[in-house]
């Protein structure tokens, strides 16, 4: 497995919070990690650091090898679309888009023909368990059916990172299963690797690895064989 | 059990945050500036009401058993009418009462004037005004009592009863002194009639309310619809926990009727504040008296009811789908189509409309009664149009912004409609006012002055003293019998052909008046006053109802963009953090606007167009082409005031968006 993304001695404040004191943390191709802690304890803003959403006061931010955190937001922004997925507890998709238009804006946004970002995104619908629903609307979907979406648009370009955030947090607990699952098997099988912060140790032991966090450190690290 | 709504209500407002003050704050000012918008054009209603009321006095009932004899004259100075207004008392009659703006009747020789002529007597040459009048200094001012306008220019001279100016001669006689001169006895001032040059102002002040009311409720609605995603996902919330519709409705139509309301009082207010200044807006005869302006307690508090009310209206209505389906709209399931009929209806108003108008002169009511069912049945076509026009744009969109775009505008038609409506309205106001200069054909009386005389005779006779008297005066000048018949319209009289400028007119015009026998001598402006006085008026309207229908158009626009960005603050967040650039998301706002305008904008821009080109057929008149200019000039101003006050919501959407990470909160 190699190294994709790594953050090295992050620190963070916001004020005198100390939201990460010096936090290492690295994820390889096809890696899985899951972020847990309680409210508050920094869990968030290592997965926003690490995506290049925060700037963090102290300590780098590698992907593959490459320094992203000192890059202006023009570059962060275009790393984010290009590079990186997300998804997102709810309301991420937009609500007037069909779903395969929602699959397919960040294909377009590449620069990618409308028709081949549009057909490129139909190739998702029936691997995520979504056939037939490619012209419905978000406001169409259940909740587990428009994660599936986000999932697909995360993926879509290809990302050599998804970053998810608690992606099962306004699902039931079997359709919140159904989506990790998902999510991580999918990942996998594109060679992506997956962050995902969660409340749920559920959820979490869907991935590869674990990171415990409180008041901005790793107070315990989990690793599993097989998922 | 006391109701919960009103605590609840107030709880849930206190508790809105900083985003729910934000969209209070936006309703509350598009709410005073409706409020402002439509207390002034009632001012203007009711004060052009007011003020022509106010000249009824110079045109007095008759009496046969009167007590003095009133007579009417109208003299021009500079192309600007002065209203004479000649008095005798009748000899063994009883005192006749004072007329309004005199302390007592005025005795023979006396002459008082308005303070604007009184002004003019001193500006100008006493050849050119002064010499009119019986002396060389007026014995007093008129009081604004027996005023319109302070900038009338009007005197009142008391005359013997033989006075030529009372006499029968002095009486309409021509074709063109409809209005203009009058002579009757009368025992007081109790008139009805009012003067020409105010006759059609209310009216055509009324024409204007009925094209400007429409936007007014545009942009009330719009405030009534701010935070109504918020709003709808708040209430959808409490529904689920319970709440009964009525109890949803009756919380929502409380909390945006009491923002309305404190939004209208401000307008209220404003208006109060503005009196001063409003009443130096020049319409018809000139600057208002600000008494004229106010519209009295009753009224202000029926509009500040009234715009709370329509956006109480505007806010329930928005939330009868959450107390209905609270699932559907929490989850936003439910694409706000548009059904076929809306272009049916449309049709039938233009059928209707069509039928009415064929062949018939329409009286003001009536326009502007059909003025509003045309709005109506655009109200009902314009959400359709905006849906085609969405998804056959979506149909063919190859970049993600206009993507976007043409999903919104086919996803929420009727919001998209409504960002645009003002403009599109708009355009068809500027489009008939603009074009539609109405106006004489083929008459030109620059230059002559004509005298009218009892009899063909006489007119001979008065020619060569015409020609004295202009030679004494320093006038070089041609005179005849005639101008074609013209100027005289049908009497006998003298006419100049004065060479020089307004002033060897004026001059001319001074110098002939021994000539009238009772008749005032006059110029082209006299002639052309019953028309001017209309299309002036029309010109003026229309100049003004382009002005605050753009500014009220302008001030929806960049409502409606606000409250949008507010309301969809999280997706546009979300998408950012993903890495979708601000300009896609920027362009994606503009586009859901810029659509719809060119095509409906356009639409009834040349609908104006071809109704104002119709009624100046009708009326055997041209178009104005400068007015075609001033049309395009609007339309591009009008566009580029609404891009930038969709523009100014930029900086909201760049602050709503600068911390992505709130968006995830």
């Amino acid at each position: 497995m190699s190294t994709v993304l790594a953050g090295v001695g992050l620190t963070k404040k916001y004020g005198s919070t100390t939201a990460l004191a010096g936090v290492d943390v690295e994820v390889g191709t096809r890696d899985s990690l899951a972020i847990m802690g309680p409210s508050g304890s920094g869990k968030s803003t290592l997965l926003h650091t690490l995506a290049g959403i925060i700037r963090p006061d102290g300590g780098q931010v590698l992907l593959r090898g490459e320094r992203i955190d000192d890059l202006g937001e023009n570059r962060l922004s275009a790393l984010r679309r290009k590079r990186f997925g997300f998804v997102f507890q709810s309301g991420q998709l937009l609500p007037e888009l069909p779903a395969e238009e929602n699959v397919a804006l960040p294909l377009m946004l590449e620069g990618l023909p409308r028709a081949q970002a549009v057909e490129r995104a139909r190739r998702w619908f029936a691997p995520l368990g979504l056939d037939g629903l490619e012209r419905r609307r978000p406001g169409q979907l259940s909740g587990g059916q428009a994660q599936r979406v986000a999932i697909a648009r995360a993926l879509a370009v290809a990302p050599d990172v998804v970053f998810a955030d608690e992606p099962t947090g306004a699902l039931d607990q079997a359709t919140g299963t159904e989506v990790v699952r998902l999510l991580t098997s999918v990942t996998r099988e594109q060679g992506a690797a997956l962050v995902m912060v969660t409340h749920d140790a559920e959820v979490a032991a869907h991935c590869d690895r674990i990171l415990q966090v409180r008041d901005g450190r790793i107070t315990n690290y989990s690793q599993f064989t097989a998922s | 059990m006391r109701s919960p709504v009103l605590p609840l209500t107030w709880h849930l407002a206190k508790s809105s945050g900083r985003r729910g003050l934000q969209n209070h704050l936006l309703a509350a000012a598009a709410a005073a500036v409706g409020s402002l918008v439509l207390l002034t054009l009632l001012a203007a209603y009711l004060g052009a009401g007011a003020r022509a009321d106010r000249t009824a006095w110079r045109t007095p009932a008759p009496d046969r058993h009167g007590t003095a004899i009133e007579a009417l004259a109208t003299t021009y100075v500079r192309d600007e009418p002065i209203t004479v207004v000649s008095l005798a008392q009748l000899p063994g009659r009883r005192t006749t009462p004072a007329p309004p703006g005199l302390n007592t009747f005025p005795k023979q020789g006396e002459w008082y004037v308005s303070p604007a002529l009184a002004k003019l007597l001193r500006a100008l040459p006493s050849a050119q005004l002064a010499y009119r009048f019986p002396k060389s200094t007026p014995s007093g001012t008129i009081g604004t009592a027996g005023l319109a306008s302070s900038d009338e220019l009007v005197a009142v001279i008391g005359r013997a009863p033989t006075d030529p100016a009372v006499s029968k001669s002095a009486d309409a006689q021509g074709f063109y002194d409809e209005g203009l001169t009058s002579r009757a006895v009368v025992s007081g001032f109790s008139g009805t009639r009012r003067s020409v040059f105010t006759v059609d102002d209310q009216s055509a002040v009324l024409l204007g309310v009925g094209l400007l009311v429409v936007p007014v409720i545009v942009l009330a609605s719009a405030a009534g619809r701010l935070g109504a995603a918020r709003r709808e996902q708040r209430l959808a919330a409490l529904r689920l926990a319970g709440a009964t519709p009525r109890q949803i409705l009756a919380m929502s139509g409380v909390e945006a009727a009491a923002v309305g309301a404190a939004g209208a009082l401000t307008g209220a207010l404003a208006y109060g504040a503005l009196l001063p200044a409003l009443a130096e807006v020049p319409y018809s005869i000139g600057t208002w008296y600000t008494g004229q302006l106010w519209v009295g307690l009753p009224w202000v508090v029926a509009v500040v009811v009234g715009v709370a009310g329509l956006i109480a209206v505007s806010a329930v209505s928005m939330l009868r789908q959450v107390a209905s389906s609270p699932l559907g709209v929490a989850r936003q399931s439910d694409p706000r189509r548009t059904r076929l009929v809306r272009l049916v209806l449309f049709l039938a108003v233009l059928v209707y409309i069509r039928v009415s108008t064929d062949g018939r002169t329409l009286k003001p009511g009536t326009l502007v009664a059909l003025m509003l069912l045309f709005y109506g049945g655009f109200w009902m076509f314009g959400p359709w149009v905006v849906d085609r026009l969405g998804r056959i744009a979506g149909r063919f969109a190859r970049r993600p912004a206009t993507l976007l775009a043409a999903r919104r505008l086919s996803d929420d038609p009727r919001g998209a409609w409504r960002t645009v409506s003002g403009l599109v309205l708009a355009g068809f106001v500027a489009g008939f006012f603009t074009v539609g200069h109405l106006g004489i054909v083929g008459l030109d009386h620059r230059g002559q002055v004509a005298v009218p005389t009892a009899n063909a005779a006489d007119a001979r006779h008065a020619v060569g003293e015409a020609r004295r008297l202009l030679r004494a005066a320093g006038v070089d000048a041609t005179v005849g019998t005639s101008d074609d018949g013209i100027l005289l319209g049908g009497m006998d009289g003298v006419v100049a052909h004065v060479s020089g400028g307004p002033d060897r007119l004026d001059t001319a015009v001074t110098s002939l008046q021994p000539l009238g026998a009772g008749r005032l001598p006059y110029a082209g402006a006299y002639a052309e006053a019953p028309d001017t006085s209309v299309t002036d008026r029309l010109a003026q309207l229309g100049t003004a109802t382009l002005a605050v229908s753009f500014l009220i158009a302008t001030a929806s626009a960049g409502l409606t963009a606000a409250a949008n960005v507010l309301d969809r603050r999280r997706t546009y967040g979300l998408l950012r953090l993903s890495g979708t650039p601000l300009k896609v998301l920027d362009r994606a706002r503009v586009r859901e606007t810029v659509l719809p305008l060119l095509v409906l904008a356009g639409g009834t821009t040349a609908t104006g167009l071809y109704a104002a080109v119709q009624v100046n057929k009708a009326a055997g008149s041209t178009i104005s082409t400068s007015g075609a200019v001033q049309l395009a000039v609007c339309v591009t101003l009008g566009a580029l005031a609404m891009l930038a006050a969709i523009g100014a919501s930029r900086p909201l959407l760049r602050a709503v968006t600068a911390d992505p990470t709130r968006a995830t909160d």
